[in-house]
């Protein structure tokens, strides 16, 4: 990839110092410092219980940060509030599906799309540019059909496209994908691959965790692997796929 | 979906409450509070403080039954409060006719007789079926195994409903009961007893030729004497009144809830399906009873002590002692036994639980049966104490889940603490203002509690 | 603008072609609980009379407004509250004690009299309503669940308390007689009839508005909250703001309800507002629908239904009318938790 070179001059989209978290007597997030380059995909790998979706719980604000600085865009954060994390540029997926189960597929996006203000929302007459909005991210996954569906009626892999449509909806500058290709099947996986693909294009920051050597090989610019809440090895994906000590924490544990 | 634990549905604890200021200002102005009131009056304060005392009992009773199951199930449930009015209830039905103020003279309805046999009858049918049934199957055929157990079952409904028929003589007919019972326990000890003390061989014949007749001799000596003397009914009908709003608790389990639980989405569900259960519950007692409130019979010890300037009932000082008898028993049950530790273990995950190989539906079951059982105590107690309505059970359950949230949701310690300090807040506060404020105190307390220390004083692990 | 799929064309056009109606009946269980439910009530009415009627249809706007307004918290937005019952008393109270002038004192002592006309003291007492509204619903923000539902009964119990014993300003256990009527335009609305009218007026009202409001972008981030609160605060929006205002409004549409009671009934005492009001009103919506503001109305109907229906059940004594009431209530409710959690007509199951 020939944008590595440059991401080590460009500034980086996001950086964590001495960044904790600990349950009970866990530290799932255990003094680490790293530095997510902007643009373009990158990839978190790591053994099960390595602090991953933590990491990105507390990016996106889903869990309080106990200890540490996060700075996003040049700012410096103690905390993020989990509805301020869009006013930083940053949405999600989760790694266990959370859609809003009991409303339609349409409804589920035209949620996102809507104003955030209690009181703007409140007068908001339903508008077409937000149909339109939500008919184009639903045709890119291939839901428009399933539009008036209940979201908990969908297969699983439809309510795993539909959550990636739905933080796409948040036009942000940052994505975080909590295992987005998690049993998935191969049709529904390109098309996931796909949109993390259109993403780069626009040149935004994808981050995503994944288990899966291939899709990792495939689609990520840069690689960060965790072992025990702690930064074990981070850099170009091949170079990092190949350190004796990755290859140890995958087999090994 | 599954149900969560309540730890996970409590708000955030705000870090390191314990240093925090506030807790400490709190701590000095409810002191000063309490010597400013000793300070009036010695012995209003110790009047006072026995009152709390006796109603903190009184919740710890329903907090410690309710906990147990809250803590199993993490679900609320209310039907808990319609099995205290029940046991009140049964307690009024067996007694009623000392009572001098009954409007209806003796109630003696056919419908609610074959209803609780039938009730019974499935409940001991259920539990011969998933305890004797499993033991027994690879031995003896399985349709004579059936055919017994269902034998039985319908005795067993049979004969309470013959109880029920003729509440004036409750002593009568429970009394070959009792007899069996006393003549099992003596029986067992003294086996046990013979076996240990001379070994197995000798010990087996002393027991049959000295041991057996001695047992059955006390036994039938017991129920002779329980059939015998009418002061006993009163403390019978307590007997009756709590396994009947114990087997009632089981039924409702067995007989809903477990199908409820599986296809419950969210505790909200379960709430809303136990709220059917307590309205309809109470609505039938209101109607087979009248809805107004009454006293129950007076056991013994209604002459007030004095002590100090301050009086208490003996009955009363028996309520904290069956307090602490309840919390005794259910701590040995809950950590010295196996049993204890399925409990523990279905109140952390089931699914994990049932893994392992628990076999959590009769767990569960027996949890409902002993809460039930202990809420119709407690609303015995109350009733006894200051009179039942159809209506008691509610606010009694709530108070005693403040008592739980109070002590901490999910352990029995908490319970019997948080039921103490309830009962106290409750009677220190009205120091002041007129005491008809005391469940607008207890609901005051509770929402501190929630906001500022939603685990409570001694929080479960 | 939602779609609806082609098949479902309006209801009432199947009105003009009996056939349709009868498949459609057979096919969609909705349409015919609602159609059974019309039918019994139109029945039961043109058989007891008008005076008759006009009763039962006043005790159902009032209940439909309340049902209604605690749909919005209950269906849309997924907060159990047993608390409805303190607003729908803090209403009732307020326009009684504002309204009252005539010094009809049964307790010794002063009470204070505003004399304030019927109007502006249903709208002094919303407001009044709201803010406490505010208050309660700022404790209530923090808990979830089971743990939701015991803080609001506890407000329910505590303003119980404080009408029954804040004997200066409630007259405690007496209640408060004499309460004015509403003047429209110099012409008092006292019979029965106008009053209802007036009811009916309102319930529309409230209707519409609550229409309004879960057609609106804000009713839709509602049902999120409902169904994932974390997930939807995820992105950006502060579901606790969003909360509080629903709750407001809600609470403001119960004391409207309360302050026409209050009038129509012209006395009021603490018994009226005890929690087992909170406790039918919850059942109502669960039995009608959670999520839908029509099954609202279709529960207050049945309710009301069930209610006056009992007294025509022969071997029941006239004093545990309300009793049986309960128990069948109470049954339903079970029954339908094992078996149509979303109520009679609702989508959303609990």
């Amino acid at each position: 990839m020939s944008e590595a070179g440059k991401q080590q001059d460009n500034e980086f989209a996001i950086q964590t110092r001495g960044l904790l978290k600990q349950f009970a007597s866990v530290r799932a997030i255990n003094n680490l410092s790293i530095a997510l380059p902007r643009e373009g995909i990158t990839s978190i790998v790591g053994p099960n219980g390595s602090g991953k979706s933590t990491l990105i719980n507390l990016l996106s604000g889903t869990l309080p940060i106990d200890e540490g600085l996060v700075i996003i865009e040049g700012m410096s954060l103690r905390a993020i509030l989990p509805y301020d994390s869009p006013n930083h540029g940053i949405t999600r997926t989760f790694q266990e599906v959370r859609l809003f189960d009991q409303m339609t597929v349409l409804d589920n996006l035209l949620v996102i799309l809507t104003k955030r203000e209690v009181f703007g929302s409140l007068f908001e007459p339903p508008r077409a540019s937000y149909r339109n909005r939500a008919r184009q991210l639903l045709d890119s996954v291939g839901l428009w059909d399933k539009r008036q569906d209940m979201a908990a009626n969908l297969s699983y892999g439809q309510r795993k496209l539909l959550e990636v449509s739905r933080a796409l909806a948040m036009d942000v500058q940052i994505y975080l994908f909590d295992e987005p290709f998690a049993g998935l099947f191969p049709a529904m996986l390109e098309r996931v691959k796909g949109l993390l693909e259109g993403l780069r294009r626009e040149r935004k920051t994808i981050i995503f965790i994944e288990h899966n050597m291939d899709l990792i090989r495939q689609l990520s610019d840069y690689t960060f692997v965790l072992d025990s809440g702690e930064l074990l090895a981070e850099g170009e994906v091949q170079e990092v796929l190949a350190k004796p000590e990755v290859i140890e924490a995958y087999l090994g544990t | 979906m599954k149900i969560l634990n309540a730890d996970k549905r409590l708000p955030a604890l705000p870090r390191s409450i314990i240093g925090h200021p506030l807790v400490s200002i709190v701590v000095a102005g409810v002191i000063i509070y309490l010597a400013l009131l000793l300070g009036q009056s010695a012995d209003q304060f110790l009047q006072f403080s026995i009152n709390g005392i006796v109603i903190g009992a009184i919740y710890a009773i329903v907090a410690m039954g309710f906990n147990i199951v809250y803590g199993t199930v993490w679900f609320f449930d209310l039907s808990y409060g319609a099995m205290a009015t029940m046991g009140a209830y049964s307690v009024f039905y067996f007694t009623g006719r000392q009572i001098q103020t009954v409007g209806r003279g003796e109630i003696n309805n056919l419908y609610l007789d074959i209803f609780m046999g039938i009730l019974i009858a499935g409940v001991v049918a259920w539990v011969l079926y998933v305890w004797i049934y499993p033991e027994l199957r690879s031995r003896i055929n399985r349709i004579t195994l059936l055919a017994v157990g269902a034998l039985v079952a319908l005795a067993t409904g049979a004969y309470t409903g013959l109880i029920l028929a003729h509440p004036a003589d409750l002593n009568v007919f429970l009394s070959p009961t009792i007899g069996l019972l006393v003549a099992t326990a003596s029986g067992c000890v003294l086996y046990l007893g013979a076996l240990s003390g001379i070994g197995s061989g000798r010990g087996l014949i002393l027991f049959l030729v000295l041991g057996l007749p001695g047992a059955l001799a006390l036994g039938g000596y017991s129920g002779w004497l329980v059939a015998d003397t009418l002061s006993t009914r009163l403390y019978l009908s307590w007997f009756m009144g709590a396994i009947l709003a114990g087997a009632s608790g089981l039924a409702i389990y067995r007989g809903v809830y477990f199908y409820l639980r599986r296809q419950a989405r969210s505790p909200l569900v379960m709430l809303v399906g136990s709220l059917g259960f307590l309205l309809s519950i109470t609505a039938f007692i209101a109607i087979i009873f009248s809805p107004d409130g009454r006293p129950l019979a007076q056991p013994f010890g209604t002459v007030p002590w004095s002590l100090a300037g301050a009086f208490i009932k003996p009955f009363q000082v028996l309520i904290i002692g069956i307090a602490f008898a309840i919390f005794g028993g259910l701590y040995l049950l809950l950590n010295k036994t196996s049993f204890g530790t399925a409990v523990r273990a279905i109140g952390d995950d089931e699914e994990v639980a049932r893994i392992v190989g628990i076999n959590t539906p009769v767990v569960i079951a027996v949890i409902f049966f002993l809460g039930a059982t202990i809420a119709g105590l407690g609303g015995i107690l109350l009733g006894e104490d200051i009179g039942i309505r159809p209506q008691m059970g509610l606010l009694l359950l709530l108070k005693g889940w403040i008592a739980s949230v109070v002590g901490g949701i999910g352990n029995i310690y908490g319970a019997l603490l948080g039921g103490f300090v309830l009962g106290m807040v409750e009677n220190y506060g009205v120091w002041y203002i007129p005491a008809q404020w005391k469940d607008a105190v207890a609901f005051v307390l509770l929402i501190f509690f929630l906001s500022f220390w939603p685990r409570g004083l001694l929080p479960r692990r | 603008m939602l779609e609806k799929p082609v098949a479902e064309s309006p209801w009432w056009r199947s009105l003009s072609n009996p056939r349709l109606l009868g498949t459609r009946l057979s096919s969609n269980v909705e349409l015919l609980i609602n159609f059974i439910v019309v039918v019994a009530t139109i029945v039961f009415i043109l058989s007891q009379g008008s005076g008759f009627g006009i009763r039962i249809a006043q005790l159902f706007a009032i209940f439909a407004i309340l049902a209604v307004s605690l749909n919005l918290v209950i269906g849309y937005t997924g907060l159990l509250s047993l608390a409805h019952v303190a607003f729908f008393g803090v209403g009732a109270y307020s326009v009684a004690i504002l309204t009252t002038d005539a010094a009809y004192e049964q307790v010794p002592g002063h009470i204070p009299h505003f004399g304030l006309s019927f109007f502006t003291a249903l709208f002094v007492g919303m407001a009044i309503t709201g803010v406490v509204a505010l208050f309660v619903g700022g404790v209530l923000s923090r808990f979830r669940d089971d743990i939701f539902v015991l803080v609001s009964v506890g407000f329910a119990v505590i303003s119980h308390r404080i009408f029954l014993f804040w004997q200066p300003v409630t007259r405690g256990p007496f209640g408060i007689h004499a309460i004015a009527k509403p003047e429209v335009g110099g012409m008092v609305i006292d019979s029965r009839l106008e009053f209802l009218f007036l009811t009916l007026a309102f319930l529309v009202i409230v209707f519409l508005i609550s229409w309004l409001i879960v057609r609106s972008s804000f009713g839709r981030v509602l049902m999120a909250i409902r169904e994932d609160e974390q997930a939807i605060e995820v992105f950006g929006y502060k579901a606790r703001y969003f909360k509080l205002t629903i709750w407001v409004i809600s609470a403001m549409m119960a004391a409207l309800a309360g302050g026409i009671t209050a009038s129509e009934q012209t006395f009021i005492d603490p018994q009226s507002f005890v929690l087992l009001e909170s406790i039918l009103l919850v059942t109502i919506v669960i039995l009608g629908g959670l999520g839908t503001l029509w099954g609202s109305l279709l529960g207050a109907l049945v309710f009301v239904l069930l209610n006056e229906g009992m007294r025509f059940v022969p071997f029941l004594p006239g004093e545990l009318i309300g009793q049986a009431r309960l128990a069948i209530l109470g049954i339903v409710i079970v029954l339908l938790m094992l078996f149509r959690p979303q109520g009679l007509v609702g989508r959303f199951k609990l």
